[in-house]
């Protein structure tokens, strides 16, 4: 029976220390995992330069964070959410409906998306065509709409290596799977003049005959990652002939095991990325809950910490892990200083 | 008085109360026990419940209640003003809050004293400065209305802890009281201590009914949300999985819920027969000694981490059946298949089965054995004929939980038979070969749920959709495996 | 044995007429088959052995390392002209200086040292050489003369931590090939390392840190510790079994021995055993709602992660619980009433002890699962970034922590390989725990367990 007695004074005592009130002293963020390497960065260097206690960095995915954050206003619910793509309309209307009015967009840079293979194996230099040709579901072969029939990269095209294509993409979660569709795929599938080939055979209809271009192939060749890079990165590692997709951060953290692939003849980094040189990159956002600045003690700090020139400038601590930093910077400090909402802001 | 302080001293009543009880019935027995209705310690035990419940439950009653009630109060006296500013009640109050802590952490700490901190005013003093003194965190300046408010707040919560503590004390000594007043020889304590045991026990089943509603609840709104951006016919009938970032996403359930059963199975496959052998072993066969050090070794498989057995069919597994199996045989070239997911998350069920399994042998009575014996039956027959079908009910239940843990498996499945989902349209031969890439209908709830698609759209919310869907399919296998249990249940003895 | 049975009359003269030394072919196919069915028995315990051989060892390997560090000896000189231009120790002026502005201090002393040493190294820039000390030495810096203004001046030796790539090349990660190739150490940097190492200046040894500290960002792998994921496991695991042992007991009792046959009984069983496939992240799904958003318990704190994993456990443990009460024969309970036990004395004085070992098995498998656990935690705030430790219980149980499994998850998926040990490292103390929990269960199940 004293099992019972426990359990009892357990709950009594959970029950009543439950409502005693706590009021929260810590940043709240949460959302994309993309950003939560740089967002975990600024916080420890946040804890460790100011009073106030370190904020707990969440992540979940940008649409988890994103839906906490317009779940309400008030101490149980985040104060940032952070997101590697730009909040969506419908969203901004379902945080309205919460109460969650006066959001604070804060663009902290760019993610560049790089392609990489082993490094003891070939090397790559690609075009946005060659991987439409290697990757959709249908290419067209003399003129006509055919299942994709290439196996190796040089049947793709003679000048790259005789090599199995075998290829990591990330997973239909991500949202870098819609950058690579959108900025690879579908520009290869442009570039290359197919894409009028499909027009025809889908009536004209041009969203149609996008859908058609960037639908990969389900034989086996590519592989869908719902896992992080660090998966990708296990898998090239088991199969020699892999080429993954991988952030710009990740590639630079692993140069010893991965060689990077040019893209249209240029390689990325950092730098090619910022001036538009590369072309395959998408925006990191964080967006901040006016509502919560002055209640929320150290909010504003961080907010403004982070877009500071010594974090987020070209020679801060993000740009070393491999954050693009963005050339408009000084904007958005204003915008964090002057705590301007969305709608004002853009 | 702090509520642990409030809940020892009840504890304290209640064992008073408890040897008082036990006194008093023995007494009015004159010291001999044999002619009390029940044993002395009932006695005690019914006093020491009277005692306790009564007041603990109107504690955390009120507990729960009162800050609500507080916060309620104390927000009419905020001007709608204030509140505008901060474009929110619930973050006033939290202000609010935190000014009142950080006055009664000045109080504590002797800045000022009690009757100061009453009748403190912004205008008179710094109160801010007081206030971030104490160490405590202030974000931005106090105004009068928050420290008004603060103050309100300090009143009535003082007021509220002292009633509480009035209330509980006064029902623990009205419990007590009463208690020891119905203590008598013939009083049937036993009864009345035993139905309040079987209250808490039947509380304590129905939680498993309040965790379903809360389960149903929480995932019902969003999936109807869903249904009314998707249709329902080719969500259930659907036979290809593909979202899309663009809308017009095609979100078939059929390929995940096919990929579920077949890996399940697979794992189940080699789960069981390992499984159940090994139990076998350890309660037939095995002597003490490698029974102690087995059995525990192998439990520890049901608690290393879902990555290491992820990592490892990544790594070693998938290759391994790609290179000699599946490419050999000429059925696939994919190192992600459901064999390689179904084989390595058999290993980690093994457990499952084998540690309960082997409880459950173990259990079966010994004069069972013994007559099998002495018929002439070698220990192998006795066991297939006689000790597994007197343990079977206790085994299908370790089957069945090893198969819901198959079902929940995510890590596992996303590492060693990827996160495609099966290609129903591409003919029979492409869904039964185990050596294609599939996923689970787990995998895509999480998956969908912490991906970067927009919250409010289609390809999210039928992570809901999937859950309530799974939820109900599992819940009919449920109904059904019951059904056949009972059928086939038989008592031994 | 009669003419009648099947054997027949001849059977049985067959028989009669064998040795009993000498087996009949009847015996030896039995013999055979009894034979095969231990060989079955024993390589089923061999197989779970070997596969928890081999995913031990491979952990083991991997992980030890974590629990070794680098570190490097330097004297820095406290720059008063840095730290506290006013010269006035003004705590709060001193505090305006970042961790930006220590960090060239650090790489003075270290130029000091290399000096002191005869270090020179070909084509080493000094931004180079000060990247062999972790990021972690200007917080660490800052901390100490925070909290020491009156050092300001003097010249202190401080133990830092090596940047987790040199830590790397003593533990064979990293070697001389692979950092021509990478782009965040230098062949240079090694060699400035070994000549530290030479001068004593440079040492390998124990890292209790990595079980005391905190989680650190990506940027400096070195400086990761599970501290809190441990603290905030612990708590959770208190609060599981506190809750879910009792109320799964309480629950199965019931089912088991006093409910009657009706529809409520039916409707609780069929949902306890679905509760246990219900897939773990919807536990989560339902305690953001129920916890979180409704009951207003605060996000990332061990309560509600307790909470949460107390329902997921539950079912396990209640379907355990019954097996085992189950397997009591009914001959005890009889015996109980027969000598005049109430129903409810013979269950707890008789039947429930003789269930424990099974009830502990069950405990155990739910606790291991619910330790190891990461995607209930995923939505109620617990795969999180948290660095501050959470204070004792009670209120602990309220603050921001994280959890051994989410450590291991996050470690996992960080870009540097120098996380991939770690990683290691905190499932050999989550083993470490389960080990523990075994050995209680193992010792407990001694005195119960026992056959009739």
């Amino acid at each position: 029976m004293s099992l019972f007695k426990l359990t009892a004074s357990t709950v009594a005592i959970a029950a009543v220390s439950a409502t005693a009130a706590i009021a929260r002293d810590n940043v709240q963020v949460a959302g994309s995992s993309t950003v939560l390497p740089y967002a975990s960065i600024v916080a420890e260097a946040f804890g460790e330069n100011f009073d106030f206690p370190t904020p707990v960095v969440e992540s979940g995915g940008s649409s988890a964070g994103l839906k906490r954050f317009c779940e309400g206003v008030g101490e149980n619910t985040i104060d940032v959410a952070n997101a590697s793509r730009k909040i969506k309309e419908t969203e901004i209307a379902a945080c309205a409906d919460a109460g969650v009015t006066d959001i604070i967009e804060v663009r902290i840079g760019y993610d560049g998306i790089v392609f990489a293979s082993d490094i003891d194996g070939n090397g790559f230099e690609f075009t946005p065509i060659q991987w439409y040709k290697a990757l959709s579901d249908k290419v067209v072969v003399d003129g006509a709409l055919v299942d994709n029939p290439y196996t190796k990269w040089n049947e793709v095209d003679a000048a790259l290596p005789d090599q199995e294509i075998a290829a990591f993409i990330p997973g239909t979660k991500h949202g870098t799977r819609e950058v690579f569709e959108d900025q690879v795929i579908l520009a290869g599938c442009e570039a290359s003049g197919d894409f009028d080939v499909f027009k025809a055979a889908n009536g004209d209809d041009t969203k149609a005959a996008e859908k058609a271009c960037i639908s990969i192939r389900t034989d086996g060749v590519s592989t869908d990652i719902d896992g992080d890079y660090t998966e990708t990165l296990a898998r090239i590692e088991s199969n020699k002939d892999g080429i993954g997709v991988f952030g710009l951060a990740f590639y630079e953290n692993n140069t010893d095991k991965l060689q990077v692939a040019t893209m249209s003849g240029v390689v990325p980094s950092t730098e090619s990325i910022a001036t538009g040189d590369y072309p395959v990159s998408r925006p990191l956002y964080f967006y901040v809950k006016r509502a919560h600045v002055g209640v929320i003690p150290g909010l504003q700090d961080y907010a403004s910490f982070f877009v500071a020139d010594e974090i987020a400038g070209p020679d801060g601590p993000l740009a070393a892990y491999g954050l693009v930093s963005d050339p408009e910077l000084a904007a958005t400090q204003l915008i964090v200083e002057e705590l301007k909402p969305m709608s004002e802001g853009m | 008085m702090p509520v642990l302080w409030i809940v020892l001293a009840v504890f304290g009543l209640g064992l008073i109360g408890y040897f008082v009880g036990r006194l008093r019935a023995l007494g009015s027995a004159g010291g001999d026990a044999r002619t009390l209705h029940s044993l002395p310690s009932y006695y005690g035990w019914h006093a020491f419940m009277l005692t306790v419940a009564p007041a603990l439950l109107v504690l955390a009653a009120w507990s729960l209640l009162a800050p609500n009630l507080i916060d309620r109060s104390v927000s009419e006296t905020i001007p709608e003003a204030t509140i505008a500013d901060a474009s929110n009640a619930s973050l006033v109050l939290a202000e609010v809050r935190r000014a009142a802590g950080a006055l009664d952490a000045a109080v504590a700490q002797g800045l000022v004293d009690q009757e100061t901190s009453r009748n403190l005013h912004t205008e008179s003093t710094d109160v801010t400065a007081l206030l971030k003194e104490t160490g405590s965190v202030i974000t931005s300046a106090v105004t009068q209305p928050i420290l008004q408010a603060a103050q309100e707040f300090r009143a009535l919560t003082k007021r509220s802890n002292l009633y509480r503590t009035i209330t509980t004390f006064a029902l623990a000594l009205i419990g007590f009281g009463f208690a020891i007043k119905r203590t008598h020889k013939d009083f049937r304590a036993r009864n009345v201590v035993e139905n309040g045991i079987m209250v808490i026990l039947v509380l304590a089943s129905s939680i498993a009914i309040l965790t379903t509603v809360g389960i149903v609840l929480s995932m019902l709104f969003e999936t109807s949300h869903f249904f009314g951006l998707y249709s329902w016919r080719e969500f259930f009938l659907g036979t290809k999985w593909s979202p899309d970032f663009r809308g017009d996403s095609q979100l078939g359930i059929l390929p995940l819920l096919w990929g579920t059963l077949y890996i399940s199975l697979v794992a189940l496959l080699v789960a069981v027969p390992i499984g159940l052998f090994a139990a076998i072993y350890l309660s037939e066969y095995a002597g003490p000694r490698l029974r102690a050090v087995a059995k525990p070794m192998i439990e520890i498989l049901a608690g290393i981490p879902t990555i290491v057995y992820g990592l490892f069919a990544l790594i070693t597994i998938g290759p391994m059946i790609r290179d000699w199996i599946a490419q050999p045989l000429g059925l696939g070239n994919s190192s992600n298949s459901v064999m390689t997911a179904g084989l390595v998350m058999g290993v980690m069920l093994i457990p499952f089965v084998s540690s309960l399994s082997d409880d459950i042998i173990n259990a079966v009575p010994q004069a069972m054995r013994d007559g099998s014996f002495g018929l002439g039956a070698t220990h192998s027959e006795t066991i297939k004929q006689v000790v597994l079908p007197a343990a079977l009910p206790g085994i299908v239940g370790a089957i069945l939980l090893a198969a819901s843990r198959a079902i929940g498996e995510t890590m596992i499945v996303v590492m060693g038979a990827g996160a495609a989902a099966a290609q129903m349209d591409q003919g029979l031969g492409e869904i039964i070969n185990p050596f294609q890439a599939m996923t689970t209908v787990t995998v895509k709830i999480v998956s969908q749920l912490t991906g970067d698609t927009d919250f409010a759209s289609p390809e999210t919310l039928v992570a809901f959709a999937l859950g309530l869907s799974l939820f109900v399919i599992t819940l009919g296998l449920n109904v059904l495996a019951l059904y056949i249990v009972r059928k086939y249940r038989e008592q031994y003895e | 044995m009669t003419d009648a049975t099947s054997n027949g009359p001849t059977a049985r003269a067959k028989k009669e007429h064998g040795s009993l030394l000498v087996q009949d072919a009847l015996t030896k196919r039995r013999n055979a088959s009894e034979r095969r069915f231990r060989a079955y028995g024993l390589t089923a315990i061999g197989i779970g052995v070997a596969a928890l051989i081999l995913l031990l060892t491979s952990i083991l390997s991997q992980g030890l390392p974590a629990f070794q560090q680098t570190f490097v000896t330097l004297d820095v000189v406290l720059d008063e002209a840095k730290l506290d231009k006013k010269g006035n120790r003004n705590i709060d002026e001193i505090k305006k200086v970042t961790t930006f502005g220590y960090a060239p201090l650090i790489k003075n002393g270290l130029k000091s040292r290399m000096e002191e040493l005869n270090i020179s190294i070909d084509g080493l820039s000094d931004k180079d050489a000060g990247g062999i000390i972790s990021k972690e030495a200007a917080g660490q810096l800052r901390r100490y003369v925070i909290a020491n203004p009156d050092e300001i001046g003097n010249s202190v030796e401080f133990r830092f931590l090596a940047n987790g790539r040199i830590d790397g090349y003593y533990k064979g990660r990293v070697t001389m090939q692979s950092a021509e190739r990478d782009n965040n150490v230098s062949p240079q940097q090694l060699q400035l390392a070994d000549a530290l190492k030479d001068g004593g200046a440079l040492v390998t040894r124990f890292n209790w840190d990595f079980i005391t500290k905190a989680d650190a960002s990506e940027n400096r792998p070195e400086a990761a510790g599970i501290g809190v994921a441990i603290i905030g496991s612990l708590y959770m695991m208190m609060i599981v079994l506190v809750l879910a042992l009792p109320i799964g007991v309480a629950a199965s009792i019931y089912l088991e021995e006093f409910a009657p046959q009706n529809w409520f009984t039916d409707l609780i069983e069929v949902n306890i055993s679905n509760l246990a496939a219900v897939p773990s992240i919807v536990y989560g799904i339902l305690g953001l709602a129920i916890f979180i958003n409704y009951g207003g318990l605060p996000q990332s704190a061990p309560i509600v992660g307790g909470l949460v994993l107390t329902l997921m456990t539950l079912p396990t443990i209640i379907i355990a619980t019954r097996a085992s009460l189950k397997s009591v024969p009914p001959s005890i309970r009889a015996a109980a009433l027969g000598v005049g036990a109430s129903r409810m004395q013979s269950v707890f004085h008789h039947v429930l002890p003789l269930a424990m070992p099974g009830i502990l098995t069950g405990t155990i498998i739910g606790l291991a699962q619910a330790l190891g656990e990461t995607a209930p935690l995923m939505l109620i705030g617990m795969v999180a970034f948290v660095r501050d430790f959470p204070s004792a219980p009670p209120e602990g149980f309220f603050d921001p922590a994280s959890a051994l499994p989410v450590q291991v998850y996050n470690w996992t998926t960080r870009a540097d390989p120098a996380f991939v040990e770690r990683a290691s490292g905190a499932i050999i103390v989550l083993l470490m725990f389960l080990l523990c929990m075994n050995m209680i269960a193992i010792i407990l199940r001694r005195r119960f367990e026992r056959r009739w």
